[in-house]
């Protein structure tokens, strides 16, 4: 059978911009990192901890994880459709629109034009761009499959069309604002109920922007690099129908003890528990994917970076059930306990497949082996050790601080003041800087093979033949 | 099959999304924010209050500060009564945040003086020696422009009058920021019901003690001085060197605070602590 | 029991079903072939 012609040039696009956005935003995590240790470090009203914490969160989800999406998605798209792009255009408009919004919600962020509200702080204009954005994306994805021949589809895609239409609506719904100005608006819905669509939405970007297409990934990534087929297809089935169910009951367990009606708290609480079976479904899947094939974790750097990521998957679907549950989230919640949490989610899991991935598609978008596999090896450590550091410095910060919040004295008053817990706490902030200053130092790594792999001379006949370069 | 049509697969994961959204997202309107948690005194932000929530939005403070005090025993110790549904109502958007580098600041509306956050705004650490919180002195250059303003009241429906909008001019954005402090959680008379009366004879434990005296000297430090100085010499607050007061009365004054003349309370620390701040303060050192 | 919890019980019950309903469909014998198929296929060369 002939080859259909695939888009690659899109996809190297698209990898590269990502990485810049990546950059970014792990660089301005160093920077607020530093900054929680040094207040001297703020240079007003700009360069604020409160204006560049959403810079980098939104820059790692937007820029990062969804520019990793749409390279990653565009080329497993063709090749699982085994159909070309439904349009390359639409997917040239798809990126320079994709990095003017990037590049509006950096510069509006910095100016102070925010709605405050989690990993949606962007205004209602830049709103639109993300939705026009995204639009774009989900109908050159659909039509891709639509046009493929009636066959099975692989649980791959199952993933990526729920992604693409779970961000759709929780995006939208949690969007709606009342402008005041271009650059000012006030949400749609008040205290309580926004609070509880908010992080509906919020917990649930993390299930469709940061849990499914990373799925969708490893899915297609980790059978393709050890060359055996996943452990059963069947499986995956199952843990995908309950995944995507049961992710939207658990948005008020963020909501814990707050004034969100008692019910919605502890539905949260139960379904967050639940989600353990389709969570670790994928996990034990992904395991079991290796039967026979563990000596690939010595001689194969790229299964090495997903097997770590999938380990990440299992714990972080362990953890996050367990501050789920009221008791332990009133001991643990607005503490550091969580922003680790996150990262171990976010450094440990996602970009660990990200990483993979990239890897992976290397050679076919640009022709030419991976300049250094030692070097790889060498950004597998840092990013391991990095993430290890910045989250188990600040799990012991967590616990060490709600212990001294909660501690009391015999005549029940407290035993401690604000203070006197909160400066407790920059040692381990410093051990967060070092953590973050290493997993940076892993991108460089990362990004300096790749621009390695670019500039090498000889190329591989049978990849660059598949591309359109 | 749904395995081979995608249009028909997307509509059943569409559906399969929308269960639990229906339930714990949009069913929730039916009883949040209605008559059956409204709370008599709750109003709406002013122009200014609501000037400095927006600024507070700007600055980005709800990425280390919560805003609400949860049912538990610690939590209602250190910040005040737990909050209600009910306040919140004229939130657009709610500022609950989600971590706690600062302190809550649910219950913050008049526990200091307004000069003490005028001065804390632009310097946290003249006050909080060791606190990380960035300083944020240009809010004191920057003047409010009044039709922004009322163009802000008018997108939110909330009452204003036309006295309240001349009022702004001349105002900078650090007395909007402070209005706002001072509203936060202040429409419920919580303070009022959570003060403690003291039964019986207050005797002091540790008259004279030097070890006590010490003690006191050093909580000194860390809670007062930065309103009433490092030597007691007054500043935000009054001079606090030769005040005449019984222990007993001392101890009072520092257990409940003086809400009116802007002292907040100290009964958090608990007996121990307040009788060796009052043994400090009356020993003549 | 009030309608509450009889509602609640109901729901519960019929969440299974459902759940019950698509492990019995997906993992159906007849149909195990088609099924697992994609697996093999994600591997051709491409």
């Amino acid at each position: 059978m002939e080859k259909p012609s695939y888009n690659t040039d899109i996809v190297r696009s698209f990898v590269t911009w990502s990485l810049v956005w990546g950059l970014v935003a792990v660089l301005v995590g160093v920077i607020v990192s530093l900054q929680m240790v040094n207040p001297d470090l703020n240079f007003g009203p700009y360069l604020t901890f409160g204006r560049l914490r959403p810079i980098h969160t939104n820059a790692g989800i937007y820029g990062w994880g969804v520019g990793t999406i749409f390279a990653t998605f565009l080329f497993m798209v063709q090749r699982l459709c085994k159909q070309p792009l439904w349009s390359d255009k639409l997917a040239k408009f798809q990126l320079w629109f994709f990095n003017a919004t990037i590049i509006a919600s950096a510069v509006t962020l910095l100016l102070g034009y925010t709605t405050s509200k989690e990993y949606h702080e962007m205004e209602w204009p830049i709103d639109v761009m993300v939705v026009i954005l995204w639009v774009a994306f989900a109908i050159n994805i659909i039509m891709t499959i639509i046009k493929r021949k009636d066959e099975q589809m692989y649980i791959s895609l199952w993933y990526m069309m729920a992604a693409l239409i779970g961000v759709a609506i929780l995006y939208l719904v949690n969007a709606a604002a009342v402008p005041a100005s271009l650059f000012k608006s006030y949400s749609a819905y008040a205290g309580t109920n926004d609070a509880n669509v908010h992080w509906w939405f919020g917990h649930n970007a993390v299930a469709m922007a940061l849990t499914a297409p990373p799925l969708a990934m490893f899915y297609y990534f980790l059978p393709k690099s050890t060359g055996v087929p996943i452990y059963s297809h069947r499986l995956s089935i199952i843990a995908f129908w309950s995944l995507i169910f049961m992710y939207l009951w658990t948005g008020a367990h963020h909501l814990l003890w707050t004034p969100v009606p008692d019910w919605i708290q502890t539905l949260a609480m139960a379904f967050s528990v639940m989600l353990i079976a389709p969570s670790w479904g994928s996990v034990i899947n992904g395991y079991l994917s290796m039967n026979g094939q563990w000596h690939q974790m010595k001689e194969n750097y790229l299964v090495k970076f997903l097997i770590l990521g999938i380990t990440f998957y299992g714990l972080q679907t362990l953890q996050g059930p367990m501050q789920s549950i009221r008791s332990f989230s009133a001991f643990i919640h607005y503490t550091d306990w969580v922003p680790a949490h996150i990262h171990m989610g976010t450094m440990g899991w996602v970009s660990m497949i990200s990483f993979a991935s990239i890897y992976f598609l290397a050679p076919r978008i640009y022709g030419r082996e991976i300049y250094s596999i030692p070097l790889a090896n060498l950004h597998f450590w840092l990013a391991l050790i990095g993430q290890l550091i910045w989250s188990i410095s600040l799990w012991v910060a967590g616990v060490l601080q709600a212990g001294m919040w909660n501690a009391m004295n015999d005549d029940g008053s407290l035993t401690y003041t604000f203070m006197e817990t909160m400066v407790e706490m920059y040692p381990y902030w410093w051990a967060r800087v070092i953590g973050g200053a290493i997993y940076f130092a892993g991108i460089l790594i990362f990004v300096y093979n790749l621009y390695m792999t670019v500039r090498k001379k000889e190329t591989i006949p049978s990849t660059t033949a598949e591309g359109r370069a | 099959m749904l395995e081979k049509k995608p249009v028909l697969f997307m509509i059943l994961a569409t559906l399969a999304i929308l269960v639990g959204t229906a339930v714990t997202m949009v069913l929730p309107f039916v009883w949040v924010n209605t008559a059956a948690d409204r709370i008599e005194g709750v109003t709406p932000y002013t122009p200014l209050q609501q000037e400095g929530r927006d600024i507070y939005i700007r600055e980005g403070c709800n990425n280390c500060h919560t805003q609400t005090v949860r049912p538990l025993v610690a939590e209602v110790l250190r910040y005040g009564d737990y909050s209600k549904s009910g306040e919140f109502v004229y939130d657009r958007p709610f500022l609950w945040g989600s971590k706690r580098t600062g302190p809550d600041l649910a219950r913050l509306g008049g526990k200091y003086p307004d000069a003490w956050h005028y001065k804390h705004m632009k310097s946290p650490r003249s006050m909080v020696p060791k606190t990380n919180m960035p300083d944020y002195p240009w809010l004191n250059d920057n003047p409010l422009d009044p039709d922004v303003i009322r163009n802000k009241m008018e997108t939110l429906g909330f009452p204003y009058d036309d006295e309240q909008i001349a009022d702004l001019t001349g105002k900078t954005e650090m007395d909007a920021m402070v209005a706002y402090l001072q509203k936060l959680g202040s429409d419920i008379p919580w303070r009022k019901a959570a003060e403690t009366t003291i039964v019986g004879d207050l005797t002091n434990p540790f008259p004279g003690d030097a070890a006590a005296i010490s003690a006191g000297q050093a909580i000194y430090a860390s809670n007062c001085a930065a309103c009433h100085g490092d030597n007691r010499e007054g500043m935000i607050g009054p001079e606090l060197t030769d005040m005449g007061m019984e222990d007993a009365e001392l101890y009072q004054v520092l257990h409940n605070g003086i809400p009116d003349g802007g002292m907040p309370g100290f009964s958090n620390l608990g007996s121990t602590k307040v009788w060796q701040l009052v043994n400090f303060l009356n020993s003549g050192q | 029991m009030d309608w509450a919890s009889i509602l609640y019980l109901g729901v519960t019950f019929g969440l299974f079903a459902v759940f019950a309903l698509i492990v019995v469909r997906t993992y159906n014998k007849k149909s195990k072939d088609r099924n697992e198929s994609a697996k093999y296929r994600m591997l051709d060369d491409d």
